[in-house]
């Protein structure tokens, strides 16, 4: 291993947010080609503020970033002005008064872990349905001010060690869904099935009172807590008066009683006390949050992260007024790690697949904000369902129906489409640009596109970060011919007739375009809350704090992905000699997974030569790997098991071998028959070998080249069609006139056979006995029990001379007339059952 | 319907007058009692044993004088001697031979494709006696005989076996003499000697499966056509994922249960296998040969580098690397057999192997050497000679057997069909 480059990979993971800032600083603010900001100057109530100026210039971003936004009674100036409640930073009488006020409980840095943050996503004053989207939305508030500031940012993530948990004994919740139909699934579908489920008038997901009985236990999972009933979301949501159907506590109790009766029926999974193991930790409440921040965002004006995790609206949280809320219809569901999956599988009727669609009005902030610049760019991560879709499938579209739009992101196979009304395009924005068909750009997988438009470049789109080079041969336009009264939706048109089916987990629109490395940089950044799960291992490896360190966030609804371990003791001083660590395992409440054990091989010497505490420990390994998820993130407890470390060592016992089942006897009545066809090249050969005749005839050759294909290529004898019957014919036939017609070969074969004559004469009784001893002695050869005899041979050739030579009354009775019917006679030989079965 | 004259009548009339189903009623009830599923004639006499034997082997009916030999031998208690017989007949190998590999040397198991150096390697090494293992890492191509003066054998084409098989079928020369063994590297200079894997190295594998993609393809239908597995059949989804490339999406659809129960069961495996190939290319015209009938097998050797992964690698195995950035990045052709740690272990590996390796050849003699393949190799003939597959105990333990005598003849090929044809020459 290379422990150079793996430490330089470690420095990049450890200090990732700092270096990702700095670098942003680099290329947002600090490039002479970058573009004036275009600051939010929409306000609420900032229009009529009369005290002093902004100090300032840093006060002054927080006046028209921040402060303008929350002053409104609606908002936090409702108890947070200058005569109510403190901190008065919502304030209207002195803006400098206001800044002091605010800036303990902000982190210009990081503004998502601002304490402000922290204290409106418990739901502190929160102005929308929900506490995540507000939370975002006052985040987008203080990035906003900070601008430069965050630019300038190197701080790194702070390791601290989590509080310990012993592993204990869980229950394995059943993968089958019969336990649940019994027990909480009647509740579910009798009280919640108006709301929560596909059929519903106005669907709301999570489907856990689906009439499919599968369907509702995957979405009820991380609802019930099997460990601690009363800690169940559907009893907590009951208590919390959300829906009941009659007292609330009764219905919560009622829950209740029916998640205990369904943990009582799951048995303990009791931990393999002989496992070498870390202490146990739980994503949410033991995670350190991994990614706070570092995506550029300057000139966003729309952004939808789709936190919330459940309702019916997907907020925009850009900070950027007016706020361009989505409405969720259709066939939609939402996802773990953040997003929105769109479907067309529950609800037949096209108008009903999933959408999310914003109002005209506010969708107008669009056309405000970028006819002013003239200039946008669309970012999305999304994983379209397949690669078949097409028409284009809208992804994102700002748009009026099917023929007109301002732009639209979608879909057609494997390509990505971008569509932009402009002085150079139609009203329908076309001729669109789409990825080159060769490419393949598009991936059923997570992919992160951006469509950048500009007057110099037109349409660019990116993939994964990277330019497409797909030119844009219609060229920047003046975008003045949009029109202001189309809607921005995602996952289909406007109309609701060109669905997109796939998972959406973030559509950020910008007024400027995004430069390639602040593309390169959002990429890189991923998407999604990533976790830092700091495993502790000290028992086994005699050092103070000492951990081995994951990357851990949710994948998907199925599955979390666990990345690039590493080693690290929190204590500076501390340095790892000669630790052996083998066979690193993923266990998830009390067992080890079964499936995706990717660390398994894992074997590392956790050592002073290669560890290094101020570069972040020691790589264990640079892959990630994914695990699926059983309770939920809120409940599921992580724990890894060793084979080897330090002092501890388990014995694995080998694997089962697996002895192979001896077949049952196939019946008698249902075996394959032991004969079968000769196939094509042997049907060649074998009249080839009977005949004398060379395969490489003319005549013979060109027939075979013609009916080769329509010969048998398989003996199985059931598998013989009428098809083969008149291949095998017209070859046998032409096989026994070359036959015939070389008068070499016919002396040879019908040795003392009259051909001069007619058939008056030559196939005579005498001749025609002549004729078919030749044939037998030719074709079949010798005497055998299942062929016919040279005496039924004698008469079938017999009968068949008759007919040809009676039904023919105005042939000629001479030497040509003859030929043909020996080689007639010869042909129903060759090409019967005698020689084409063996 | 056509209107071609056939001896002065039109087919109509040929079909009318001459079809043997309709005027020749003991061939037609005959034809009809098999085509409904009559399992068997009864084989008794020598004669029938004889003929049975040379057909199965062959694909033709025996000479007059061939057919005397062979009954003596059976007569005499040896029909054993009377397959060997049949197995001298030229039709063995252009016939018999050559359409059993046929399929095995394209994606779309055509038959209907002309001799390559795939299929002439195939056809020698049984010709020849060779230790059949030979077929998945022998430095081994057969080509045609340099006196017979055909077109060289040339990387970017296949116009020498193209040449061997009209020469074949003009009766000038035979298949079983005009073919000459050759060292590979030898014959394809691009590859050294440790490069070389018997068939899987030979142009038209490459060909076929080199062609874009990933180089999975070379492993995946060596695995069917060799151990007569596909990857459905040895997948398990609890093998370790860790050599599982990026290309690999571990969400498919935005679905991770997809790849956690279907796809990561066969990756697990093949991955780490199908790196032996990580050096290899098919290198075409994309743009004036899209189909790449006139590419060459490359090879990067020691002291070439891929300009997109900056090692020997070849760029294909770094393709689509954002689908799961966090998967394997390929290194090198370092491969490892982790099937050898799975729960169905039933395929037999050689303990004498160690499982791991570096390249094509080491990793086709992993294939080679593991019970399964003998097995396989076996069963096919069986199939090929039987028409059937083992049904009973009786067919499983003469499979058994014949994979004894098989190894026993030093894996001959042609012991194999031997054993076959005098099982299955009736009673």
């Amino acid at each position: 291993m290379n422990w150079d480059s793996t430490i330089g990979a470690m420095l990049f993971r450890f200090f990732l947010i700092g270096f990702i800032v700095t670098f942003i600083g680099a290329c947002g603010g600090g490039s002479g080609e970058s573009v004036e900001e275009n600051p939010n100057t929409e306000t609420l109530t900032a229009s009529s503020y009369s005290g002093p100026v902004a100090q300032t210039s840093d006060i002054e971003n927080f006046r028209i970033n921040f402060w303008s936004n929350v002053i409104a009674n609606n908002r936090c100036g409702q108890c947070h002005n200058e005569n109510d409640q403190a901190p008065k930073f919502a304030r209207t009488d002195d803006v400098n008064l206001a800044y002091n006020a605010v800036n303990p409980y902000v982190d210009l840095n990081s503004p998502s872990l601002s304490s402000i943050v922290e204290k409106v996503s418990g739901g502190h004053g929160c102005w929308l349905a929900s506490n995540t989207a507000c939370a975002d939305t006052i985040a987008a508030y203080i990035s906003a001010w900070a601008g430069e500031s965050v630019a300038g940012n190197t701080s790194s993530i702070t390791l601290v060690a989590p509080t310990s948990h012993d592993l204990v004994d869980t229950k394995d919740i059943p993968v089958d869904s019969s336990l649940f139909s019994t027990t909480v699934y009647p509740i579910l579908t009798n009280y919640c099935s108006d709301c929560h489920a596909e059929t519903a008038t106005i669907p709301q997901s999570p489907f856990f009172a689906s009439a499919d009985v599968d369907t509702a236990y995957s979405a009820a999972l991380s609802r019930m807590n099997v460990e601690v009933p009363e800690d169940s979301r559907f009893v907590v949501r009951l208590n919390s008066f959300h829906n009941c159907w009659g007292d609330c506590s009764s219905n919560a109790s009622e829950m209740q009683n029916a998640i205990q009766q369904f943990s009582d029926a799951i048995p303990v999974t009791t931990v393999d006390s002989n496992l070498v193991t870390s202490k146990a930790l739980n994503l949410l409440d033991d995670g350190i949050i991994a990614s706070s921040g570092g995506r550029y965002e300057a000139n966003m004006i729309a952004k939808y992260e789709f936190k919330q995790g459940s309702g019916s609206i997907a907020y925009d949280v850009s900070g950027v007024s007016p706020e361009l809320h989505l409405n969720l219809s259709g066939d939609y569901e939402w996802v773990g790690g953040w997003g929105i999956r769109f479907n067309s599988g529950a609800v037949e009727d096209e108008k009903g697949k999933g959408k999310a669609q914003g109002s005209t009005s506010a969708s107008k902030k669009l056309y405000d904000q970028i006819t002013a610049t003239g200039e946008y760019s669309i970012e999305a991560w999304v994983t379209p369902a397949n690669v078949t879709q097409e028409g284009p499938a809208r992804i994102v579209s700002y748009s009026g129906g099917v023929s007109e739009r301002n732009f639209t992101l979608g879909q057609v196979l494997y390509n990505y489409v971008a569509l932009n009304r402009s002085s150079q395009t139609s009203a329908n924005g076309e001729p669109a640009l789409s990825t080159n068909d060769d490419d393949e750009r598009l991936q059923a997988t997570l992919q992160h596109v951006v469509i950048n438009y500009d007057l110099e470049n037109g349409r660019r789109i990116y993939v994964n970060g990277e330019y497409t080079e797909d030119l844009d041969d219609a060229g920047g336009g003046s975008l003045s011919d949009w029109d202001s009264a189309f809607a921005l939706v995602l996952g289909n048109e406007a109309s609701g007739d060109r669905p997109w089916e796939g998972v959406i987990r973030l559509v950020v629109v910008h007024n400027r375009i995004l430069t390639d490395d602040q593309i390169q940089n959002n990429y890189d950044l991923r998407v999604g809350q990533k976790y830092y799960l700091l495993f502790n291992v000290s028992e086994w490896v005699d050092l103070a704090e000492a951990f081995v360190v994951f990357e851990v966030s949710e994948f998907d609804s199925s599955a979390y992905l666990f990345n690039a371990p590493f080693f690290i003791s929190l204590d500076p001083n501390a340095v790892p000699t000669g630790i052996r660590l083998r066979n690193m395992r993923i266990g998830i409440n009390g067992k080890e997974v079964d499936v995706g054990q990717a660390y398994a091989k894992t074997s590392v010497d956790l050592d002073a030569s290669s560890y290094s505490y101020s570069l972040g420990g020691q790589v264990v390994s640079t892959i990630g790997t994914v695990v699926a998820i059983e309770k939920g993130p809120a409940l599921d407890q992580f724990f890894l098991t060793f084979d080897e470390l330090g002092s501890g060592t388990y014995v694995r016992t080998s694997s089962t071998t697996v002895t192979p089942v001896t077949p049952a006897d196939v019946p008698d009545d249902e075996r394959a028959p032991t004969i079968g066809l000769r196939t094509f090249d042997e049907v060649n050969s074998t009249f080839s070998v009977i005949t004398g005749v060379d395969r490489q005839q003319s005549s013979v050759l060109s027939t075979f080249e013609t009916v080769k294909q329509q010969l048998p290529t398989k003996v199985d004898i059931e598998s013989f069609l009428s098809a083969h019957q008149m291949a095998v014919t017209q070859l046998s036939i032409e096989y026994c006139s070359a036959l015939v017609d070389d008068t070499s070969l016919r002396s040879t074969f019908f040795s003392g056979f009259d051909f001069n004559s007619g058939p008056s004469s030559s196939l005579d009784t005498a001749g025609r006995a002549q004729l078919a001893t030749h044939l037998f002695n030719g074709i079949i050869g010798v005497a055998q029990d299942d062929q016919p005899t040279e005496a039924e041979l004698t008469t079938e050739i017999s009968d068949l001379l008759n007919q040809l030579i009676n039904d023919c009354t105005s042939c000629s009775d001479n030497a040509a007339r003859t030929q043909i019917l020996v080689k007639a006679s010869c042909a129903a030989v060759l090409g019967s059952a005698v020689s084409f079965i063996h | 319907m056509p209107t071609q004259k056939y001896l002065d009548l039109t087919i109509v009339e040929v079909l009318d007058k001459f079809n043997p189903m309709k005027k020749l009623s003991w061939l037609t009830s005959l034809t009809i009692l098999f085509a409904f599923g009559y399992a068997s004639l009864a084989v008794g006499s020598s004669v029938d044993q004889a003929k049975r034997i040379h057909d199965r082997i062959a694909g033709v009916p025996p000479s007059a004088t061939v057919l005397s030999d062979m009954i003596t031998f059976i007569d005499n208690n040896n029909p054993q001697a009377a397959a060997s017989l049949a197995i001298e007949n030229e039709n063995f190998y252009l016939v018999t031979l050559k359409n059993m590999v046929a399929p095995m040397t394209n994606v779309d198991q055509d038959v209907f494709v002309p001799l390559d150096d795939y299929s002439a390697t195939f056809i020698g090494i049984v010709l020849n006696d060779i230790d059949f293992r030979q077929v998945l890492s022998g430095n081994i191509i057969f080509v045609g005989d340099p006196s017979l003066n055909l077109t060289p054998y040339a990387p970017d084409n296949n116009l020498h076996y193209e040449a061997l098989e009209s020469a074949i079928n003009s009766n000038s020369v035979e298949l079983s003499t005009a073919l000459v063994q050759r060292s590979q590297s030898d014959v394809i200079p691009e590859l050294p000697a440790d490069a070389t894997a018997g068939v899987l190295t030979t142009r038209a594998a490459a060909k076929a499966f080199f062609y874009a993609g990933t180089n999975r393809a070379n492993f995946r239908f060596t695995l069917l056509n060799y151990l007569c597995k596909d990857l459905e059949q040895i997948m398990d989804v609890t093998l370790t994922p860790d050599r599982i490339r990026q290309d690999v999406s571990r969400s498919p659809g935005g679905d991770s249960s997809i790849f956690l129960n279907n796809c990561i069961g066969c990756h697990a495996g093949m991955d780490p296998m199908a790196q032996a190939f990580a050096y290899y290319e098919w290198d075409y015209d994309r743009d004036n040969d899209p189909m790449g009938e006139l590419g060459r097998l490359v090879y990067n050797s020691s002291s070439e580098m891929d300009a997109t992964t900056g090692t020997r690698v070849q760029a294909k195995y770094h393709i689509n690397s954002s689908n799961f950035p966090y998967g394997y990045v390929t290194p090198d052709d370092s491969w490892e057999n982790y099937w050898r740690a799975s729960n169905d272990q039933t395929l037999g590996w050689d303990a004498a192997l160690s499982g791991r390796g570096n390249g094509a050849k080491s990793m086709g003699q992993e294939l080679a050497h593991s019970e399964q393949f003998a097995q396989c190799q076996v069963e096919k003939v069986f199939q090929q000679v039987c028409f059937r597959p083992p049904s009973d105990s009786a067919d499983r333990s003469q499979i058994a057997s014949m994979i004894t005598n098989f190894k026993n003849a030093g894996y001959n090929l042609k012991q194999a069909f031997i054993d076959s044809s005098v099982y299955c020459m009736g009673d």
